[in-house]
């Protein structure tokens, strides 16, 4: 990965943010016991781990990164860092980076904001922390006790010097055009640029605009099954970079509208079923790193096939007006009913709605509903059997 | 991309104000109430009135049973009998298969929990039907629901399988197996409500209503209101009606997918669930039932796949992809 391997080596060889740099290297030379931490906030991808990183080692500390999950609860905090705090140390001389503080309040943070803001409060080492805004309310009592410095998206001019720097090393090319989209679509964030340069120059038709337009949802479909070969499939769907919900999504309704014979039809599906089932335990069990599984699961619905194609919606049009309509108001009316009757709506409308229509349509049973209800009741007597 | 339209959009500005009585509903007119009117049930009636005799011991209970054998109305008596005439306020009525997750049912009985009864009442009741219906997780946190607010708060649970609920609230609970109600019973029953409402009702079309609605007394009752709205109750007035559930729709989608026409299957099927409201999870109880109904040559092959997408819809996470797959594989059966 080019982030990667290109990741500055010296504080020096970064860009941007000068000033900011400057208040770092100061804040370490100064840095006593009892220094007030830092806190760095910007957008990601502008260089706040890399600078703590680099800071550390050219001031000779050990570095102990925390993220925030492993700031989730007091105890785990303590675990990690007390025998960093205390007098005594194997380490060397330690420094503690936590990343991204700003998502340590998620649910289940067990006095984790507070535990943090104890050991903020009486600094024995250096502490630098991250976020990507501090806005919300926790960050405002971490605030008071650290000093805040602010990091602002790198301009587009410095991105183009250091892009093109990357792309002389690696000796890749890209048209000026696209090198104009990948910074411009980067907005400041280095990371991000030097990814969508990557994939860019290594993608399955590189140098042209085409390529980068496919990780556009529509286009990327129809250029999975127009692909010639796998290889090329297995390209496009990589370049998909999308939410994978969308993107199983995308596939589902592109499939389901297509003319195929049943076995194919039926093949298709039950990939997309295993892929929203991995999707499904990922979610519950927040393990993400599983999501690298999900494109080689979808991978196996490629066949060339032009009577795939990308499409929007997977229902007929009257059937997503009767949803849309229709079923707004049946739904509410069956709430309604069966709180009244004691049943689940699911259990009214399938037994009771029947039986209840077929009363008003026999005229012993009247239902007065607010006027906008009258007609859907109507129809619903008209569509009995 | 398909529209989703949740609860929340529905709730907002939108509820009918509906200007017919429940009770225009047999169901509703006639549901015991008191202990001593619930059909049958004797046994557990007895130990019941016995457990609230001093309310302030009362256990909480767990109801099981199939459906309209009296679980609910069961429930609805016991906080009229405990409650009086506060049972309205103090009473919380929740379906597990309504509500949007654990949470919401947290957020309802944190909110009706909130307070000691003020009027002179041992503690507030919540019934929450269809507790089989949430996941072992949602249960989990359940229990703590229940540990939470015992001070203030009886809770009745209900559930159709009872070995759906986790041990831990099943040992909360005083238990009771509610067993199908008798034939005998429920004719019985139908012909004092058929006299009642001065309807005429022949020994045959009530027979027809029993065999038709499976022991279900609610559903016999409803059945028969709509039998009687074309007039006698007959046997041939009752197989004109019995046939206008969407149960039967249900055993339509499994036709017309083994016959191969999946798209339409598909179709009928998303109709039943997004414009209905059907839950994803009885519509697989009523294919499941359609299934054994059809005494299709490859039962067992039918089951398997329903099995397999049933499991999968359970750890997967979009109902409708599911659905989709297991009507498209039903649809290889035959062929």
């Amino acid at each position: 990965m080019w982030s990667e391997k290109h990741r500055p080596q010296n504080v020096s060889d970064m860009i941007g943010n000068e000033e900011s740099r400057a208040a770092i290297m100061e804040w370490f030379a100064k840095w006593k016991k009892g220094t007030k931490p830092i806190l760095l906030v910007g957008p990601p991808g502008i260089g706040k781990t890399t600078i703590a990183y680099l800071t550390a080692k050219q001031f000779g500390y050990d570095m102990i990164g925390l993220n925030a999950s492993d700031v989730r609860s007091k105890s785990r905090i303590n675990e990690i860092l007390s025998p960093v705090l205390g007098n005594v140390s194997v380490l060397g001389t330690p420094m503690i980076f936590v990343d991204e503080v700003d998502g340590i309040h998620g649910r289940g943070d067990y006095g984790g904001a507070e535990a943090l803001i104890q050991i903020l409060k009486e600094p024995t080492v250096p502490i630098v922390l991250a976020a990507n805004s501090d806005s919300s309310e926790k960050m405002k009592s971490i605030k008071k006790v650290v000093k805040t410095i602010y990091f602002k998206p790198i301009p587009p001019r410095l991105l183009r010097v250091y892009l093109q720097n990357i792309l002389k090393k690696e000796a890749a090319k890209l048209s000026p055009g696209s090198l104009i989209k990948v910074i411009d679509k980067s907005h400041g964030d280095i990371r991000s640029m030097i990814n969508l340069a990557q994939s860019f120059v290594t993608g399955f038709n590189p140098q042209t605009e085409q390529s980068f337009e496919s990780v556009n949802v529509e286009d990327g479909i129809n250029a999975f099954f127009k692909a010639k070969s796998l290889d090329e499939a297995r390209s496009v769907l990589y370049s998909m970079q999308i939410d994978p919900r969308q993107k199983i999504d995308a596939f589902y309704s592109s499939v389901i509208t297509s003319n195929l014979d049943n076995h194919t039809f039926s093949d298709l599906l039950n990939i997309l079923s295993k892929a929203d089932v991995l999707y499904g335990k990922i979610m519950r069990t927040q393990n993400w790193r599983l999501l690298r599984y999900l494109n080689e699961i979808l991978i196996k619905l490629y066949k060339n096939d032009e009577r795939i194609r990308y499409s929007q919606y997977n229902l007929s049009w009257p059937l997503l007006n009767r949803i849309r309509w229709d079923g707004r108001k049946i739904k509410a009316f069956s709430l309604l009913m069966a709180k009244k009757l004691h049943l689940s709506s699911s259990a009214f409308v399938t037994i009771c709605l029947p039986y209840l229509l077929f009363c008003v349509k026999n005229k012993t049973l009247e239902v007065v509903l607010d006027t906008e209800f009258d007609d859907i009741i109507e129809k619903e007597i008209e569509l009995l059997k | 991309m398909y529209i989703t339209i949740t609860n929340s959009d529905l709730l907002v500005g939108f509820e009918p104000r509906v200007h017919m009585l429940a009770s225009g509903m047999w169901v509703e007119k006639y549901r015991p109430q008191t202990l001593s009117e619930v059909v049958n049930q004797t046994e557990i009636i007895g130990s019941l009135e016995a457990l609230i005799k001093d309310p302030t011991d009362m256990p909480h209970l767990l109801f099981s049973g199939s459906a309209g054998v009296g679980k609910t109305t069961t429930a609805l008596c016991i906080a009229r009998q405990i409650l009086g005439e506060y049972v309205r306020d103090y009473t919380l009525e929740l379906n597990a298969s309504d509500e949007r997750g654990i949470g919401m049912v947290r957020e309802k009985v944190k909110k009706f929990s909130r307070y000691a009864g003020m009027a002179d009442v041992p503690f507030k009741i919540i019934i929450l039907d269809e507790a089989d219906e949430m996941t072992a997780d949602a249960q989990t946190a359940l229990r703590r629901i229940i540990e939470d607010t015992a001070r203030y708060c009886r809770f009745i649970l209900i559930a159709n399988n009872i070995s759906k609920i986790i041990d831990p609230i099943q040992s909360r609970c005083a238990t009771f197996k509610f067993t199908s109600i008798p034939q005998d019973d429920v004719i019985n029953h139908l012909e004092s409500i058929a006299k009642k409402e001065k309807v005429k009702a022949d020994k045959k079309g009530i027979q027809a209503i029993y065999d038709y609605s499976e022991g279900d007394l609610r559903h016999a009752i409803n059945l028969l209101q709509a039998t009687a709205s074309l007039g006698a109750v007959t046997e041939e007035h009752v197989r004109a009606s019995a046939g206008l559930t969407k149960t039967t729709d249900v055993d339509e989608v499994l036709k017309i997918a083994l016959a191969g026409k999946i798209t339409d299957a598909r179709e009928k099927m998303i109709e039943l669930i997004k414009v209905y409201g059907m839950s994803e999870s009885d519509f697989l109880k009523y294919l499941n039932s359609a299934v054994f109904k059809s005494k299709h040559e490859k039962l067992s092959d039918i089951l398997e796949v329903i099995a397999k997408y049933d499991y999968r819809i359970l750890v997967g996470a979009n109902p409708e992809i599911q659905l989709s797959a297991l009507l498209a594989e039903l649809g290889k059966i035959e062929s």
